[in-house]
């Protein structure tokens, strides 16, 4: 970062300080969302047939929900190892549209301050962090409340889970927790079903997950993904409103 | 021990795929076609993983309709207020309640 922050203006100790704190402030109300989901994904690794550890290792490993839920329920479904981590991957192929947005504001950085901002690329941290860039007086400041909100997430993403995954082992059966994940899952699928091309996709991926339950080694739920990729990319773009 | 290499993995995985476009950001843009697939990435991805769950926790023995009832008010519950949470907020107490009522 010093190659870049020496040629910007001299910030002071307070104006730092400052934009660390807006930072964190901006990712304030992220947290109501996130901390469900972190005890969501806790409780899940705990209930789950696979070491808690491992479940909760998730969090600061991956550190993004959507794929750490695709992991935890692969594993604990007996999914093959390889099908496991392909299937999360896939979930997060957007970090790479992310990656994309944030390299125009790291360009000219340092390689150590891109490999450690790179790490925390997120949805939350990518929205406070675009925002940070467009407040801060200068690129540096920029820098600053990426970071300052990076550091709020993280604890917070880490804490909940690791709230989660302590409780998660001492509730009762009859909560029947195996279906948090799946009605989870369902709640995040519905609001996005916006265009024609979701739609066909997520019907495609439903039937090809019910006709590929057979399938050995799990593999159902990657023929039901990549179905519903090739049915979805298969509406043409104009059309897909 | 393979729970904590796929973590891994998934994880490496993932950082590669933060790291992409920081490294060849200066060279190339982001082919369309993959930038449209990681849209539509996540839903997909999560139907056809909670679809697969569903069915394999319904399939199992002494399952009652509460599941099924319980899934029908989450959908309806975050279509009317377009809130994902409520999925859980509203589901979960159902699938509670009806599983104490019906019979097993």
């Amino acid at each position: 970062m010093a190659a870049t922050l020496t040629r910007a203006a001299p910030a002071t100790a307070g104006g730092r300080t400052h934009d660390l704190i807006a930072g964190a402030r901006a990712m304030a109300p992220w947290l109501l969302g996130i901390a469900p989901y972190g005890l969501v994904i806790g409780i899940s690794a705990a209930q789950a047939g696979i070491p808690t550890l491992a479940g909760w290792l998730s969090g600061p490993l991956v550190f993004a929900g959507s794929a750490q839920v695709a992991t935890i329920q692969m594993l604990d479904s007996g999914a093959a190892p390889l099908v496991a981590v392909v299937a999360a991957l896939s979930v997060n192929l957007r970090l790479i549209l992310y990656s994309a947005t944030m390299a125009r504001h790291w360009g000219g950085t340092p390689r150590w301050w891109q490999a450690l901002a790179a790490y925390a690329i997120v949805d939350p941290s990518v929205a406070v962090g675009v925002d940070g860039y467009e407040r801060a007086d200068d690129r540096r400041g920029g820098h600053l409340r990426y970071a300052g909100g990076v550091a709020t997430l993280w604890v917070a993403w880490v804490a909940a889970i690791t709230v989660g995954a302590t409780v998660g082992t001492g509730l009762p059966a009859g909560l029947h927790l195996e279906y948090v994940v799946p009605l989870f899952l369902v709640g995040e699928v519905v609001p996005r079903l916006t265009t024609r091309g979701v739609r066909r996709g997520v019907a495609v991926a439903v039937v090809f997950a019910l006709a590929g339950r057979w399938i050995p080694l799990h593999l159902g739920v990657l023929v039901a993904v990549t179905g519903g990729l090739v049915a979805a990319l298969a509406v043409p773009e104009e059309d897909d409103r | 021990m393979t729970a904590f290499l796929v973590v891994v993995a998934v994880g490496a995985g993932s950082y590669l795929f933060r790291i992409s476009m920081l490294v060849l950001a200066a060279r190339a843009g982001l082919p369309p076609v993959l930038e449209r697939a990681a849209r539509l990435a996540v839903p997909v991805s999560f139907a056809a993983l909670a679809t697969g769950a569903l069915a394999e926790d319904l399939a199992a023995p002494g399952t009652t309709l509460a599941p099924v009832a319980a899934l029908v008010v989450a959908v309806v519950a975050v279509r009317r207020t377009g809130s994902p949470h409520t999925a859980l907020v509203a589901g979960m107490p159902t699938l509670w309640l009806l599983s104490a009522v019906l019979p097993s």
